[in-house]
């Protein structure tokens, strides 16, 4: 993909399809020039030879002219010749060493000038020959007497099939060739993409964990890394889906308790005032539970940028504690904040409020009677890592990531009970939203957690 | 309340409507309920209402369009009731100029306390403003500097923001009183309020830490659960 993107800037690297690509076509564009001229010059080559049979026709032509000579003279070739007339429309002579006919009959001048093998001025000067070609055959046992001199007759012209084999040369065979290379461009490029529709199709199909084979992604190419990254996908989405019907199933749980509760409060309660407590408290919870989860949901939905703006800590701190103190009954001495004023953030205050009174109220609802929850933190570099310590004894090591999924609720371990298990979840969606984090860790004394923001 | 407030409500859910008819015309305002977005728009322009309340999500037209309708003409003070409760939604009504926004559910105590903030702001932004008074030195040992935007005390100035110090004036004038969240919101930060709106907490929160920073002891801003804040002598208990 990278190659894609920066096409002219960088070179694609090294395992890029480019370069798999271009050898493959440097490669066939090769092979098929060199096919072609090479047949093609053994194919004119083969071409160009007179058959067995017209060398042994011809041969024996020779043999019947010199047996005439020596047996008749002139008188017997003029014979012979007229005999040959009538097999053979071409013209036919025999000559002597000389250059002279062997018949009576003397050579004309254009004769005389085709037995040189010279050309004539206005003759098209080609590499082929021009009509039929004279051919001159000594006499086969005295090769001094004379020769044969004959226009090959038709039927023996090499060279009738050339057009067939001009066409299996540059037509047929570069054609087969070329759909080999189909066929391999095909299996290289393609059949993984076949591969990848099949995986969506089988994501249409509600088969979520179903994985693109193993040669498709460790391929080192580009369709390699399009196929690591479908899979990624593939485990994310699945993911997300886990996670959503997960959500789904714990909410409904959590929205029929109440509706059930309120159900028998309705049956059941006989008191007027009563009903109407009842009915109050069960209501507040319900309507908490509902905004918890669907801020939630918007937190992982929304992705407009949020308004930031520098946030001291210590007068946030002063505020959030004023709230927690009114609502527990805390004194604000038992909450501590050990940063100074030179603390500064930037961040989302509503956001960031709200994680961190969630995490102040999980705190102080999990500690022990008369426990301390402190605010410290110190600067690291472009961010303040801060972190809030209780005494409430700490979890379980194996429940540090556990406590910030959605309705997590830990049970015993920890004095104090209470809430849907939201608080956290939210506290730390609403951090990563403005480039925080948050996570867990235990002191043995209790539990700290610790956040991560961006300094002003 | 001199004469009784006049309220458009536009409200399309029967029972939710007539509980709020009911429950406003209790509390002393008149009422016109209407059930239809067209109607109602066409309403509000035709008569003088101190205060729309209404719906998003309403048959014939939406509270958005016709929040923006209205504000082609009329400046009436608008609230906006809405279930969907999305922050972007929010921020959208405010952009079109609605004066607060009131998610659902809501109790019929908070929906008056907005409805009276917005009066009394508005009834502050008519008054023809007096030639103020003589604020410096009226307090003893804080002084307000209306130039320079900030609170003095034994010389030492506090620092105080623009926002912080109309907030901590707004107290001042109105000092001893209980000012709601909403009214603060409306007068001082010229929005509505929502419940995970901490702006004006963060300002108070760095009003009391300036004030103690200089030392000003005599008087504190406090918190009053449920109300809102009032600016009182230390040794005042609420």
């Amino acid at each position: 993909m990278t190659a894609f993107e920066r096409p002219l800037t960088r070179l694609p690297g090294k395992h890029s399809l480019f370069w798999k690509l271009a050898c493959l076509l440097i490669a066939f564009c090769l092979l098929m020039i060199w096919l072609s001229w090479s047949w093609g010059r053994y194919m004119e080559q083969q071409n160009a030879y007179l058959s067995e049979e017209a060398k042994f026709t011809l041969g024996g032509y020779a043999a019947g002219a010199e047996q005439a000579w020596n047996r008749g003279g002139h008188a017997g070739v003029d014979a012979w010749l007229q005999m040959l007339g009538a097999r053979e429309t071409t013209w036919v002579g025999v000559i002597g060493n000389d250059l002279q006919s062997l018949s009576s009959s003397p050579l004309s001048s254009s004769e005389s000038q085709r037995l040189t093998f010279l050309r004539g001025l206005d003759w098209p000067v080609s590499r082929h020959v021009k009509g039929l070609p004279w051919l001159k055959i000594a006499f086969p046992t005295d090769p001094e007497a004379g020769s044969l001199v004959i226009e090959l007759p038709q039927r023996f012209m090499p060279g009738r099939y050339q057009v067939f084999w001009r066409v299996v040369t540059n037509g047929v065979i570069p054609g087969l060739f070329t759909l080999l290379l189909c066929i391999g461009l095909y299996r290289l490029l393609i059949m993984p993409l076949n591969q990848l529709r099949e995986q969506a199709n089988a994501w249409r199909a509600d088969q979520l964990n179903t994985r693109l084979s193993q040669d498709a992604t460790s391929r080192q190419d580009e369709l390699g890394e399009l196929g690591r990254a479908f899979d990624h996908m593939s485990e994310r989405l699945q993911g997300t889906v886990v996670l959503q019907q997960q959500l789904l199933r714990d909410m409904s749980h959590e929205l029929r308790t109440p509706l059930s509760r309120l159900r028998v409060a309705c049956d059941s309660e006989q008191d007027l005032a009563q009903l109407r407590e009842r009915l109050g408290r069960e209501i507040d919870a319900m309507q908490r539970l509902v905004e918890d989860s669907l801020q939630l949901a918007w937190l992982d939905a929304e992705r407009a940028p949020l308004v930031k703006e520098a946030i001291q800590l210590q007068a946030l701190w002063d505020m959030l504690r004023e709230n927690v103190c009114f609502e527990s009954d805390w004194p604000a001495s038992r909450l501590p904040c050990l940063l100074g004023p030179e603390c500064w953030v930037r961040g989302n205050l509503n956001g960031l409020a709200q994680a961190l009174e969630n995490i102040l109220r999980n705190a102080i609802r999990h500690s022990p009677t008369g426990g301390v929850v402190c605010l410290d933190g110190r600067r690291e570099g472009e961010y303040w890592h801060l972190w809030l310590e209780d005494q409430g004894g700490g979890i379980d090591e194996r429940d540090l990531e556990r406590i910030f999924a959605p309705f997590t609720r830990l049970d015993g371990s920890r004095p104090g009970d209470g809430g849907f298990g939201l608080g956290l979840s939210i506290a730390r969606n609403a951090l990563q939203r403005q480039d925080g984090s948050l996570w867990a860790e235990n002191t043995g004394a209790g539990l700290r957690m610790h956040l991560r923001l961006p300094a002003l | 309340m001199t004469p009784a407030a006049s309220i458009l409500t536009i409200e399309d859910d029967l029972v939710l409507g007539a509980y709020v008819h009911e429950h406003l015309e209790r509390s002393g305002f008149q009422v016109t309920w209407c059930q239809n977005g067209q109607q109602g728009l066409d309403m509000a322009r035709a008569r003088a209402f101190d205060v729309v309340l209404m719906d998003i999500l309403l048959p014939g037209l939406d509270g958005l369009s016709i929040l923006t309708d209205l504000r082609k003409s009329h400046s009436t003070p608008v609230i906006l009731m809405s279930a969907l409760g999305a922050e972007a939604d929010r921020v959208s009504g405010f952009r079109l100029g609605a004066d607060d926004y009131l998610p659902k559910p809501f109790s019929m105590l908070e929906l008056r306390v907005r409805i009276e903030a917005i009066l009394r702001r508005v009834a502050l932004d008519r008054r023809p403003l007096p030639a103020r008074p003589a604020l410096c030195e009226d307090v003893p040992g804080l002084r307000f500097d209306d130039e320079l935007e900030d609170v003095f005390h034994q010389q030492h100035a506090a620092g105080l923001t623009r926002s912080e110090f109309r907030l901590l004036e707004t107290l001042h004038r109105n000092a001893e009183e209980v000012l709601s969240k909403a009214f603060l919101y409306q007068h001082v930060l010229q929005r509505g309020y929502a419940p995970h709106d901490r702006s004006l907490d963060m300002h108070i929160s760095q009003i009391r830490r300036k004030l103690k920073a200089i030392g000003y002891t005599e008087r504190e801003v406090r918190t009053v659960w449920g109300r809102g804040y009032t600016l009182s002598g230390r040794d005042d208990s609420l």
